[in-house]
């Protein structure tokens, strides 16, 4: 099915960059479509096109150049990935997560996370920003994740909570003072890369789904379970009306993801100022 | 899915050297229906198995040969026996066939399956258009690093199901006192039929009918390009608090009988063709 996998081990590649860039990060950022100021933010100390490290999959895929930025944000060692591998490319959940598991090696604690997603909730606008509350796995794909939850606890603790609520109060208060909206939510994950039907729609309404994406839950999965706190953010592109048929395009998705792209800044910011704070 | 492209030109190819015109559509036949076979005019019949890269058939009642001819004049090439996911295929695999179609110049899937109902106003031996369908398969036919030669890597799915063609189906059931619905097809993994508590969960998401085919074969379509009209023949009632046990027999004589009604359908849509 696949095809488009290799065996990526986190030890190998997190050596290869600590030999380039010799420092402990406290924060790690994955970054989604339009999350790109963020990663304009960063003071870069050195990039890593993902081929250059070992055991990074090789992406073949047009228009997936992703990078991995290491530099300070707010006078703070960070690493941030610019784009990321789905499942839908045809990659394992071990190399989806690659990225993931090379971080928690560089000693990254605290992981943001963003992702473009559609909405379900239809008090949502495009361009809003979700802090990811909890979410739905529709992937079907974590029967792969055993074997390669090693590094920690055998099970992922996602009966708590794997998203950070100390986390998600600090970007409701960020999004408070800096007066733009913010919602907490559910995000549904699934495998893609087709959009979703109408039926699929309402379905994902109907259980719960606030937002609805094809990313995020192996990355989270992964986060949670090597003890990494996270906050998680999905950026409002399109909010789905299933009642009244409209197509999804490509480049109205890229547009409401560069109206957020600055609230996502603020918000990570903010939760690396508060950090340091105490 | 960088492999196709050479796949689908070596399938083609084959197909060419015994049959040279260029169909308007693609039929895939399901559990049961295969009597639509009769009505083509066959120029050539090939076996799966002698086609590259396409799967032989394991499943009941499937037979495995591809028609290439003429239904009511109208060139068509349709699948007497289709694949799923349940017999252990990949869907890539799976789904080959109708990028085929496309390659071979058809522009529109006719697709039909056996279904069980679950919506209670359904009747055995009934046909449902199929107006839009969720994917609860696990897996996608469009997994792995997109051929932008075959599609776009996100297609959307607004209306997976041509408008135009289930009111023109429509029209042609009750010109022919045919009951026919229009509703919502659950896909499932399959193979063993679902619990009572699954047809409750599958009911109050949003389905009318439930099969274990029919998507992955819509969503290459969708991903093609091509324009798709959707049947599926209600051979079984999957009404939780009134559950019976399936019998496969049962299930193929439905299909059988039903398979006239979706005869006529079929003409009648293609007709709107010419």
């Amino acid at each position: 099915m696949s095809g488009n996998d290799q065996i990526s081990s986190p030890k190998t590649a997190a050596e290869w960059i600590s030999a380039r860039w010799p420092h402990r990060p406290r924060f790690g950022v994955v970054l989604g479509t339009g999350a790109g100021e963020v990663a304009n933010a960063i003071q870069v100390e050195q990039e890593f096109a993902y081929q250059e490290i070992p055991t990074f999959p090789t992406s073949t895929a047009v228009g997936h150049a992703g990078k991995l930025i290491c530099g300070e944000l707010c006078g703070q060692k960070i690493i941030a990935m610019k784009g990321r591998f789905h499942l839908y490319e045809g990659y394992s959940v071990e190399t989806t997560t690659i990225g993931i598991r090379v971080m928690h090696q560089l000693g990254v604690k605290k992981l943001f996370i963003s992702n473009a997603a559609g909405g379900i909730n239809p008090n949502f606008e495009s361009g809003d920003i979700m802090i990811i509350d909890s979410h739905v796995d529709l992937m079907f794909r974590a029967d792969q994740s055993k074997g390669i939850w090693q590094l920690g606890r055998t099970f992922a603790n996602q009966t708590d909570s794997a998203y950070d609520q100390e986390m998600a109060h600090q970007a409701m208060a960020c999004a408070r003072k800096n007066d733009f909206a913010i919602f907490r939510g559910v995000y549904v994950s699934m495998l893609g890369p087709n959009y979703e039907t109408r039926s699929e729609y309402r379905f994902l309404k109907k259980i719960g789904g606030d937002t609805v994406g094809m990313s995020t839950v192996p990355e989270v999965a992964i986060a949670s379970q090597m003890g990494m706190r996270v906050l998680a953010l999905s950026v409002v592109t399109n909010v789905a009306k299933p009642d009244a048929l409209e197509a999804t395009s490509g480049d109205e998705v890229v547009a409401f993801a560069d109206v957020a792209a600055p609230k996502l800044r603020l918000i990570i910011e903010n939760a690396i100022r508060e950090d340091v704070r105490r | 899915m960088l492999d196709l492209f050479d796949k689908i030109q070596e399938s083609v190819a084959f197909i060419r050297s015994k049959w040279t015109e260029q169909p308007k559509a693609g039929i895939i036949l399901g559990t049961g229906l295969g009597p639509l076979v009769e009505k083509i005019d066959i120029d050539v019949a090939i076996e799966y198995s002698e086609i590259p890269h396409f799967l032989k058939s394991t499943a009941t009642s499937h037979r495995g040969r591809l028609v290439c001819g003429r239904l009511n004049g109208l060139p068509i090439v349709a699948m007497e026996g289709r694949h799923h996911l349940y017999e252990g295929y990949s869907l890539k695999d799976i789904t080959l066939p109708v990028r085929v179609f496309k390659a071979l110049g058809a522009d529109l899937l006719v697709v039909s399956n056996a279904c069980g109902g679950m919506n209670p106003y359904y009747e055995c031996g009934d046909i449902m258009l199929i107006e839009d369908h969720i994917n609860l398969l696990g897996d996608n036919p469009l997994i792995g690093i997109n051929d932008d030669r075959l599609g776009p890597r996100f297609p959307d799915m607004c209306e997976p199901y041509t408008r135009t063609l289930i009111d023109r189906a429509l029209t042609v059931a009750r010109k022919n006192d045919i009951v026919a619905h229009k509703g919502v097809f659950v896909a499932v993994a399959g193979p063993n039929l679902e619990t009572r508590a699954e047809y409750r969960f599958l009911r109050t998401i949003g389905a009318d009918v439930v099969g274990m085919s029919t998507v992955p074969e819509v969503i290459v379509a969708v991903h093609s390009g091509m324009r798709v009209v959707g049947f599926s023949v209600i051979t079984d009632m999957c009404l939780a608090d009134s559950l019976k046990p399936a019998v496969v027999e049962e299930i193929i004589a439905h299909a059988n009988k039903a398979e006239p009604k979706l005869t006529a359908l079929v003409m009648g849509v293609l007709d709107g063709e010419r």
